[in-house]
């Protein structure tokens, strides 16, 4: 395989690279067989272990018969299944959307020139910098049926109390209001640092053309952070998936399954249920809505550049 | 231009939009403060009788120093890891070009999606047959791949950032172009190489899923873990449950305002570098 020194101008450098043909050299091999060690280790290994597990009837304590694609079958014919698919859906759908819109106010609103926006800036990101665990526990008490501050103000205007945590739709409202909580602040940080590099002489000269605010906002901003939103949209439809963290903590995924993404089922079938075949099956199946996703995303960056 | 007066409305709004925002933190601290029969029964929000009581209850009763010791190795040897490991692929990245270097990219960015569940299932196994449950190892090797994709991208861009002919006059001088890496571009980087340390070591000390799997020895909790495990044995003692958080915050926030400046680069890494 060639290797060759990086050049200055990638134009020129598959000519010097095939006049000059240089020896080859091991170190960025060398380089990278660390990393490539431990991913092979701590993910392609127990990637390949899960599809074969995925394929087995078996528990935490040994694989069993091999049932082909029974595991997956049975869940094809679960309406649990079917259920978690639909809330890792909503759960994708809503945070992404909400997050974008309220990310963008904000990052709209920092950018402009104030006294102070710099500490702003910064508090604004707390909520995605504290650990899943200390929001929860603050969350919990918020919400609480007794003694929790949105009842004890709800009741003062003499309306509920609303059980947030026990009533599967209110348990969704919250699981995914406090997942938004959570995430817009990093689509605030990445959409504002997209609107800074935006050259302000275009604003100027649209304004001297007599463009109104929403002409410019159109026409200027929203071209200039497209690709930008549409990674990081990708990105956060990702990460939604995979969250486990915000849906166990607050409601373990009940009540009587309501806020139980894909993650969750996969955890519940493997340590709760002790099916591994049935929770590999599951992680597998995420795997592939998340590579899906994935590719779209390359391709999006691949049009960018 | 902006009128004066329009000036300090903004910084009103924004306040009053990091208020609300951040309310639910301000509790957490606040609350901390008051017992839980207070807590439960007051309708207002600020400590009226300012109390230590639950700092008393989770300093005396409580492991919670185990678990921030513990979440402080943990997070502390998987940050150090992740930095040598992104240091050494970043700056194959950055210097040279084989094919391998763009099939690693790739690798990185489906590290970047993987969803761990499917890794935890056939680890808990492996491990637990090693008599590695419970054990420290584990965990770390975990968080430092997770790390791996965003620590290589932002050291492969400060890298990319410092001129080539230094390190190409260094290997001409004589020099193996490893020894050039460590002596040259390596001090250069330094500033930037803090930052993304201290994010991995954040990213770490905050993560709750992968140290609940392997870590329910009450010896071993980091504290997520145990703050989690305080839910469940006292769901209703807001009052330490309040004191724990507000604690195992503070490391979390003093790291934070360290790094700030740095956010915005790293919030963009992960899209803009793969």
């Amino acid at each position: 395989m060639p290797v060759k020194v990086a050049q200055r101008s990638p134009a020129a450098s598959p000519a010097v690279a095939q006049t000059l043909r240089p020896p080859f050299q091991p170190l960025p091999y060398l380089l990278l067989l660390p990393s490539l060690a431990l991913i092979f280790i701590i993910e392609f290994y127990p990637f390949i272990n899960g599809v074969s597990f995925s394929f087995h009837k078996g528990t935490l304590l040994g694989t069993g018969a091999f049932v082909g694609l029974g595991n997956y079958l049975r869940l094809f014919n679960s309406p649990t299944f079917y259920n978690s698919l639909w809330f890792s859906f909503i759960f994708a759908f809503f945070n992404v959307l909400v997050s974008y819109v309220l990310g963008l106010a904000l990052a709209l609103f920092l950018n402009l020139d104030f006294p102070g926006r710099g500490f702003c800036r910064v508090a604004l990101l707390v909520p995605w910098i504290v650990p899943a665990v200390v929001s929860i526990v603050s969350w919990k008490w918020l919400i609480a049926d007794r003694g929790g501050l949105v009842n004890i103000i709800l009741d003062s205007f003499g309306v509920g109390p609303i059980y947030f945590l026990s009533q599967s739709g209110w348990a969704m409202v919250a699981v995914i209001v406090i997942k938004i909580w959570r995430s817009f602040p990093f689509m605030m940080l990445s959409l504002l640092a997209a609107l800074q590099v935006i050259d302000k002489s275009l604003y100027e000269a649209g304004r001297i053309d007599g463009a109104t605010n929403w002409q410019l906002f159109r026409h200027i901003t929203l071209p200039h952070i497209k690709n930008i939103s549409i990674i990081q949209a990708i990105l956060m439809i990702i990460w939604s998936i995979n969250d486990f963290e915000t849906p166990f903590l607050l409601t373990q995924g009940g009540p009587s399954s309501a806020t139980e993404n894909l993650i969750l089922l996969s955890y519940r079938y493997t340590f709760g249920r002790n099916d591994v075949g049935l929770g590999s099956a599951v992680a597998i199946l995420t795997l592939i809505i998340l590579l899906v996703l994935s590719t779209i995303m390359m391709r999006q960056q691949g049009k960018s550049t | 231009m902006i009128k004066p007066n329009r000036k300090w409305l903004l910084l009103l709004v924004g306040l009053v939009i990091v208020f609300i925002v951040d309310f639910p933190i301000i509790t957490v601290i606040l609350n901390s403060f008051r017992t839980t029969e207070t807590i439960v029964s007051s309708h207002s929000i600020l400590p009226t009788e300012p109390t230590l009581a639950n700092y008393l209850f989770i300093n005396t009763r409580t492991h919670f120093w185990t678990f921030l010791l513990n979440s402080i190795i943990v997070a502390f040897a998987s940050s150090a890891l992740a930095i040598v490991l992104s240091a050494l692929a970043g700056f194959a990245m950055s210097r040279y070009r084989a094919r391998i270097l763009g099939g690693y990219n790739q690798a990185l960015l489906i590290v970047q999606m993987f969803p761990l569940i499917l890794a935890i299932i056939p680890l808990f196994i492996f491990f637990r047959n090693l008599n590695l449950v419970n054990n420290f190892i584990p965990v770390i090797m975990v968080y430092t791949v997770t790390q791996l994709p965003f620590a290589t991208w932002m050291l492969r861009s400060y890298f990319d950032n410092i001129p080539r002919e230094l390190d190409e006059a260094a290997t001409m001088d004589g020099c193996s172009p490893l020894r050039a890496f460590l002596q040259i571009i390596l001090p250069l980087t330094v500033p930037g190489i803090m930052a993304v340390a201290i994010f991995s070591f954040l990213f770490s000390y905050n993560e709750f899923f992968i140290s609940s799997v392997f870590l329910r020895d009450e010896n071993r909790m980091t504290m997520p873990v145990g703050i989690q495990s305080f839910m469940q044995q006292y769901s209703t003692d807001w009052g330490s449950l309040m004191a724990s958080a507000t604690l195992g915050m503070v490391p979390t926030l003093i790291l934070f305002f360290f790094i700030q400046k740095y956010m915005v680069a790293g919030a963009t890494a992960g899209a803009v570098k793969g």
